[in-house]
């Protein structure tokens, strides 16, 4: 081998050791999905028919990187429409299914937010615990942290350090024109970025739902407003355009009202939880027609106070994300930016 | 972790029709252990159904010094789950969860006025407390009971009529009694008015909404103030623990902040009463 033929050699070589490096560098996020694929039913943002919801993905191609807030919230996951409590052939016998392994991937960070608050209110529910415990959530941001600070937060300020007061176990953090940045948030995400051979990721160390400093300005101080709003024009105005369709309910991340239902049928007599609507006549009514919500008036004030002063003054955690999607689903255009705007005006 | 939506079976050891449309039933758990750890306040409530019809809330009126051996439930024959209810005989059983609520501050009542006035089906939270009152486990200085209720035939716990006037002043008032009643005629806000109330009072007070709403107008004008005015509220509810959010009224939970509130409570709160 001449010299010439030596140094085109050791060129390629390096070319080649330098394509292997990219290659491993860029096959962390391609063998984290890869691992969860195998071992869990991932569900995920996925664009089918020009709409971006979270659904199940068969396969990573599948997968929206965008990091753009799905059309539907990710609670059906976390709370079931509709879920058999009891088995009700022999007395009441708690339901005791397998929970299968899931996946949430790719939940972007007012998701998360959402998903710690609803670990806050079923803290103590069985059910909802058992389903947790299989569900391994994989948080996304592109363009991590920038992206939120883009997006317009009216219910609670952003913090820097907003990945410390989140439910996750894995944390995805994409940059423009770089890696990735990995997170773990809990044992279980530290454990699938090891077993995946990502060894450089930053450990969140879950300080409380809470910050340190204490429940959120803007969130406490929309609560002091709201709480004194009962005779502002903004309902009475709401009253003569909301349809009380209750879709806003059903789009909320954290809209969690249930109903428990029975069912006499006599193959399979049981006991199910399912999703309630705070805008439905029979939400309120009692044995002898008295219905409490009786105007949309009532409900559509009833709706904003669980979100800003019932949540806030219960678990001193925000009740709305600021995601927006009862905005994007409403059919009369009801903004709930702007309203929140409307309230903030008040002294 | 414990399942706080999982009921425990109940057996009924007694039923007592109290009206022409209202059972007094007392049971027992099943599990002896639960029995002997069941403790309650009065004013708490359970939510008894059965597989297959849900579950409801009734208050308790049974005293909670009997608590280890049964208690007991009023329930008014309003809806399929109550008239379910209504058919129970000795030996059926039933589920229950609870109890559930914040009960009444009887610490509040040592030493005082005490004026209890229970409107309808409304009567039945307030029979634990005549009952402990009697039995020297609560002290008021006094006690006075003013019971409005439909005609005769809705009349609740007649039984324990004489037995309640020799240890208290017990005034029953008719809306459309039958022409052989001879005691007082007219709605309770009538007993209110002719009756002797100090201002120091403390009033407990249960029925429906618009009992409330003219009652407190009374007691204002007897100069007893808001936060000596207590009442217990109905709404719908399912959780019992306060999440499923049915029974929420202003900031509060009925069924674990309430269900007694006092009126200081809820005046701000628009439709609260």
């Amino acid at each position: 081998m001449s010299g010439h033929e030596l140094s085109a050699f050791i060129f390629v070589l390096i070319c080649v050791i330098i394509l292997l490096i990219m290659l491993k560098e860029d096959d962390k996020l391609k063998r984290l999905i890869t691992a969860v694929f195998r071992d869990y039913f991932v569900y995920a943002p996925v664009k089918r028919d020009g709409r971006l919801l979270a659904q199940e993905a068969k396969v990573p191609d599948e997968i929206d990187w965008s990091g753009k807030l799905t059309e539907n919230s990710w609670k059906e996951l976390f709370l079931p429409h509709r879920e058999k409590l009891f088995e009700g052939r022999q007395g009441l016998a708690e339901t005791k299914g397998e929970q299968p392994p899931v996946a949430c991937l790719g939940m972007n960070i007012l998701d998360l937010k959402a998903l710690t608050l609803f670990d806050l209110v079923f803290g103590n529910d069985v059910y909802y615990q058992n389903r947790r415990q299989k569900t391994v959530v994989i948080g996304y941001g592109a363009d991590w942290p920038n992206s939120y600070k883009k997006s317009k937060v009216f219910s609670h300020n952003f913090k820097e350090d907003a990945l410390e007061h989140v439910s996750f176990d894995v944390f995805i953090a994409g940059r423009k024109g770089g890696e990735p940045i990995f997170y773990s948030g809990s044992s279980v995400g530290r454990k699938l970025l090891e077993s995946c051979r990502i060894k450089d990721f930053e450990n969140i160390k879950f300080a409380g739902a809470i910050a340190e400093s204490g429940p959120d300005k803007r969130m406490l101080e929309i609560k002091g407003k709201l709480e004194r709003s009962a005779n502002h024009y903004l309902w009475d105005n709401l009253d003569q355009v909301c349809l009380a369709c209750g879709k806003c309910t059903v789009a909320c991340p954290t809209c969690f009202c249930f109903d428990l239902e029975d069912k006499a049928n006599p193959d399979d007599p049981r006991r199910d939880r399912r999703w309630g609507s705070c805008f439905y006549n029979d939400f309120s009514l009692v044995a002898g027609g008295h219905q409490e919500l009786d105007t949309v008036r009532k409900k559509i004030f009833f709706w904003y106070y669980h979100k800003f002063v019932r949540i806030p003054k219960e678990y001193s955690h925000v009740g709305c994300v600021s995601c927006g999607r009862c905005t994007r689903t409403c059919p009369v255009g009801i903004d709930i930016a702007k309203n929140i705007a409307k309230i903030s005006k008040l002294k | 972790m414990r399942n706080i939506y999982q009921p425990q079976e109940v057996k009924v050891i007694s039923v007592s029709r109290e009206s022409i449309d209202t059972v007094l039933l007392r049971f027992q758990f099943i599990d002896k252990k639960r029995q002997k750890a069941f403790a309650f306040l009065p004013g708490q409530f359970m939510q008894i159904g059965f597989p297959g019809w849900g579950e409801c809330p009734i208050s308790i009126c049974s005293s909670s010094a009997d608590s280890k051996k049964y208690f007991e439930l009023a329930v008014r024959d309003v809806g399929q789950l109550t008239h379910k209810i209504n058919e129970l005989k000795n030996g059926d059983e039933a589920w229950v969860r609870g109890p559930f609520g914040n009960g009444f501050d009887t610490g509040l009542y040592t030493g005082k006025e005490l004026i209890l006035i229970g409107g309808g089906c409304g009567f039945v939270p307030l029979r634990p407390l005549i009952i402990d009152c009697l039995a020297g486990r609560i002290k008021p200085k006094s006690l006075k009971i003013f019971y409005g209720c439909l005609n005769e035939d809705t009349l609740l716990f007649k039984k324990q009529y004489p037995e309640w006037n020799r240890g208290a002043e017990l005034s029953v008032i008719l809306e459309k009694p039958t022409e052989r009643w001879h005691g007082e005629k007219g709605l309770i806000t009538a007993l209110i008015q002719k009756r002797q109330i100090s201002s120091s009072a403390v009033v407990v007070m249960v029925g429906p909404p618009i009992m409330y709403r003219f009652a407190v107008k009374e007691l204002e004008a007897k100069k007893i103030k808001a936060q000596n005015i207590w009442v217990s509220l109905e709404r719908r509810m399912y959780c019992g623990v306060g999440v499923c959010q049915h029974c929420a009224i202003g900031p509060y939970y009925v069924c674990k902040d309430g269900p007694v509130f006092s009126y200081s409570q809820l005046k701000d709160i628009p439709n609260a009463l």
